[in-house]
This record gives structure tokens, C-alpha cells and sequence, in this order.
């Protein structure tokens, strides 16, 4: 959330360097004016002052024929949202501009939005993402019409065009199992568990070939308007990119179709949604993580390239703990000495899950946790031999609820506990 | 750099007005070496027409001409100023 209002409102015309400097000579004119009783100094130096005031005249014109002449579009993806969550806005300002004018529009999100509209020349269309923090209708706050000269600069703040409402719901409160008459402090907000709970991420109008069933009467009959339920499987947060660096150099086709892949995807997800974060891997080693970034480059250092990287630390087909604790609660079957090889099976399973270090789930699992998302897109060229990182990261997301998406080559097989394969 | 030619055009253009001596001279100087420098000469007469006027003062008053521009100018710096003003709360919808 920003202060606009120190900032902007203020609103008075600034000299450019070339009025200040008008200025400057102006005033060395009056002084050898008056140090040399010469006219012709006064004469130049009160000239160069009338100047600047009439330049500044015609600014003012300028400025407030442009400020008449500004009309607003403004897109929404979604007015009814839930609190947290990111809307895409997408703006465009039309101004008539004055000769010898330069302008710029920006947009001014709702005061209870975290996030910065870009600014933007008339005529063309700006698209950002705001999230939204407080719940109840919002709009927005108008936009900024920049404008310059030569000799003055000013910026104006346009409250009209505040159009659309936006209505954000408040995030779920989770209670922390304190029992009934737990008090307020013991109540915590837990927004991905809230969402998942109730599976609705927010409300948008209906578009032609949506889905009926998503049509949400309520809403739709509060509004006078059909609208649709946004699942929160089917548009979340901000994803993870997990990324297997190869071990080794191999088909370059393939490798250049893989770095295209990851790249795209996360150029993707970083200009269409809020960030995203991102796991890089080789073998059974986290070469980098990213939580929630916004920032390309920063995103694309992190990849490193996606030069094949040797693993340092092989996990030598070691299942991780969340498979052995899973193994350990299968139920008994079978009978007789079946029955108790099992049980002590159970028990030696449940210990090593106890007990193992196993740093490199616990690194995924603290990336996971960190990372907030509700999909993660695993990104591996799947080379034959030891896959049981991928495993055990794919575990780890099974653990938290998450959907896991393997993005690999035809024909390199597949993982088990994945919810989908995507041919790279 | 541009900028930098065109200021460095009008300081020489300046000491050529004050290098003239005579007022008419000086005045006709001006509105040339003005003109060069701005380029685009929309509303340029009324401008003209002021400084036209103002050398009448200073013509007919001498060098006291310059404390009534000086009070001039305050009104109208307090003028444009009040401009802007009104412009931002219209803009703001205060008004």
C-alpha cells in the first residue's frame, strides 16, 4: 500500500532546467543592468522574466486543455476477488496532446492495493497486477496525467476515472485447534489453507464459452449480471517452476527445447500473473530458489543458464521421509508371520522417516512451504538412472496439497504421484 | 548537447541585446534572438506585445521600471499559481 497523496496532489508546475536557466540569466542581466545603468540589460533581463511567465501561461493551458480532453478505459479480470489475491489491470488513456507537449499517463490502483501501474503513452494500452489487501468495495483512485515541456513539467491527478468497483472478500480464519472459546489472538489467517478450503479463488463476469456450471446464481443475482466461479485449482497463485538440471551435455535439440520451455514458462508466469517462484535442482542438490520473484532477471540469474550441471550430492535411489512415512502407515495385511514382518517393517520405516537427515527434502520442503503456491510445474529431461530427487519433491508437494505438473520430453516416462504430464 | 547549443545561443544572443545600446534596437534584438530559441511561435504576439510594453516603461521611467516588473511578475506568479491550483482540485474532483 502507497501514500499517493504527498506525492502527487501537490500538483504545481515545475521549471526544467532550461527555465532554470532562463532564470539564471535573467538575473545576471538585472545585475549588470543595474550595476551599469544600461536599459538595454533591463530591457533583455525583464524580457527573459516575461517570458518564463507567459511560458508557464501556456503550460497552464496546455496542461488543462489535456486534462479535459483524457478519457479512461480500464479492464479488470476479475471485480469480486478475495482478499490477497492478484487482479491483471489493464488501462488505456486517449488525451489530445498540445503541440510541443510530452505526456505520460499512469494509473492509480485502489489505495488498499499493493502493486505500481507503469506509466504509459496515450493511446496505448498498459497492463499490471495489483493484489488486493483489505477487504470490502474498492475502486480505484484515477490516474496521473504526467506532462512536460520545454520550460515546465507538472504532474495532475484525475480522480474521475475510478471506475471499475472492485468488491474483495475477506481471507478465511483458520483456527488454530485451540478448542471452542478460544480468543480472538488465538485465531490466525492461513490464506492458502482458507483457499483450498473452500476451493473459490474469486468471481468474474461470464464470458462467452464458459463453463454454465461455474455460473454462480448468488452473485450473479446480487449483480444483475452473470457470473463465474474461479476455481482455485484452475487459477492460483503464483506457480513453482521446479527445474531438474541435466547431469550432462546430450542431444542439443532436446536441451534447446528444454531452456525454451523453462524460460518461457517463467517469462510467462512472471508477465501474466504476480512472480513466480522458483526451485532449481541437479540431482539431490538445490543450486537456487526464489520465492515469489517479479523480477526477470533476477529469475533468469537464477537459472544460471540451464547449463547441465554435475549432481554433488547423489540421493542414491533413497525414497526420502515423506515416502517411508507413507510406507509405514500402510495398514497390515495378510496373516500369521506376514502380518508381523510388516508390522516390524512399519516400525523400521517409521524410525528411518523419524530420524533421517534427509537435507534435500528438507530444503524442498522449506522451498514449498516458502513459496505459497498450489501448483508446481516440474520442468526434467528424465534421464535414465537415479530420479529419486524428482520423487521426492513430487512427494513433498503431494504432502502439502499440492498439484504437480511434470513437463518432460516424448517418451521419457513419467513419475509416480504426478497429477499431469506435458510433452516439452 | 542540443540544449546545451541552444542556451549557449541565446547568452550570445543576450550580450548582443545589451551590447546594442540603443532601446528600439535592443527590443527588435530580443524578440529575434527569443523567437530562434523557442521554435514554435504559437501565442508568440502576445508575448511580443508585453515586452513591447514593457520597454515603453522603461523608455519612459528609466531603471524604476524594473521594481514594476518585479511586482508585476509577483502577481502574476501569485496568479498562475492560483491557476494551477484551482486546476489540480478540478482535476482531483474538489471542486
Amino acid at each position: 500500500m502507497r501514500g499517493y497523496e504527498p506525492l502527487w496532489s501537490a500538483g504545481m508546475i515545475r521549471p526544467t532546467r532550461t527555465s532554470e536557466g532562463i532564470a539564471a540569466l535573467a538575473l545576471a542581466l538585472t545585475v549588470t543592468a543595474l550595476l551599469l545603468a544600461n536599459p538595454a540589460a533591463a530591457l533583455a533581463a525583464g524580457s527573459l522574466a516575461l517570458f518564463l511567465l507567459w511560458r508557464g501561461w501556456q503550460f497552464e493551458q496546455d496542461l488543462a486543455a489535456a486534462a479535459a480532453s483524457l478519457t479512461v478505459a480500464r479492464e479488470v479480470d476479475r471485480t469480486i476477488l478475495r482478499q490477497g489475491t492478484a487482479a491483471t489491470v489493464r488501462v488505456r488513456a486517449d488525451v489530445a496532446v498540445p503541440a510541443g507537449m510530452a505526456v505520460r499517463v499512469r494509473d492509480l490502483p485502489p489505495a488498499v492495493a499493493a502493486g505500481d501501474a507503469p506509466l504509459s503513452l496515450p493511446g496505448k494500452a498498459a497492463a499490471y497486477t495489483v493484489r488486493l489487501m483489505a477487504p470490502g468495495e474498492t475502486a480505484f483512485c484515477g490516474v496521473v496525467l504526467s506532462a512536460s515541456d520545454r520550460f515546465f513539467a507538472a504532474s495532475l491527478v484525475c480522480r474521475r476515472f475510478d471506475a471499475p468497483q472492485i468488491r474483495v472478500f475477506p481471507a478465511g480464519v483458520v483456527e488454530n485447534g485451540s478448542g471452542t472459546g478460544g480468543a480472538g489472538s488465538d485465531t490466525e489467517v492461513d490464506r492458502r489453507a482458507a483457499l483450498a478450503g473452500q476451493g473459490i479463488r474469486g468471481f468474474r463476469p461470464y464470458q462467452m464459452g464458459d463453463d454454465l456450471s461455474r455460473i454462480d446464481w448468488k452473485v450473479t443475482a446480487r449483480h444483475d449480471a452473470y457470473y463465474v466461479r474461479e476455481p482455485a485449482g484452475l487459477e492460483g497463485g503464483s506457480p513453482l517452476i521446479a527445474v531438474d538440471l541435466p547431469a550432462r551435455a546430450g542431444d542439443p535439440e532436446t536441451n534447446a527445447r528444454f531452456s525454451m520451455a523453462v524460460s518461457g514458462a517463467v517469462e510467462g508466469a512472471i508477465n501474466a500473473r504476480e512472480g513466480c517462484s522458483l526451485l532449481v535442482v541437479a540431482g539431490g542438490e538445490v543450486v537456487g530458489f526464489l520465492p515469489r520473484t517479479q523480477d526477470i532477471r533476477e529469475a533468469f540469474s537464477a537459472l544460471g543458464g540451464l547449463a547441465p550441471l554435475e549432481p554433488r550430492a547423489p540421493l542414491y535411489r533413497a525414497p526420502g521421509p515423506a515416502v517411508l512415512a507413507a510406507r509405514a502407515r500402510v495398514p497390515l495385511r495378510g496373516t500369521g508371520q506376514e502380518a508381523v514382518y510388516r508390522e516390524r517393517l512399519g516400525v523400521l520405516l517409521a524410525a528411518f522417516a523419524k530420524e533421517s537427515p534427509a537435507p534435500f527434502a528438507a530444503a524442498v520442503r522449506t522451498a514449498l512451504g516458502r513459496a505459497e503456491a498450489v501448483e508446481v510445474r516440474l520442468y526434467s529431461l528424465l534421464p535414465p538412472g537415479d530420479r529419486s530427487h524428482l520423487c521426492q519433491i513430487v512427494h513433498e508437494a503431494k504432502v502439502r496439497g499440492m498439484r504437480v505438473v511434470l513437463k518432460a520430453p516424448a517418451g521419457a516416462g513419467a513419475l509416480p504421484g504426478i497429477d499431469a504430464v506435458e510433452v516439452l | 548537447m542540443a540544449f546545451d547549443r541552444r542556451f549557449l545561443l541565446l547568452s550570445l544572443g543576450e550580450v548582443l541585446v545589451v551590447a546594442a545600446g540603443n532601446l528600439a534596437i535592443a527590443l527588435v534584438l530580443q524578440a529575434i534572438v527569443l523567437a530562434a530559441f523557442l521554435g514554435d511561435l504559437r501565442g508568440y504576439p502576445v508575448f511580443a506585445v508585453g515586452a513591447a510594453a514593457f520597454a515603453a516603461v522603461l523608455y519612459a521611467a528609466g531603471m524604476i521600471a524594473l521594481l514594476g516588473l518585479a511586482a508585476a511578475l509577483g502577481c502574476g506568479y501569485a496568479a498562475l499559481t492560483l491557476h494551477d491550483h484551482r486546476l489540480a482540485l478540478r482535476a482531483g474532483g474538489r471542486a
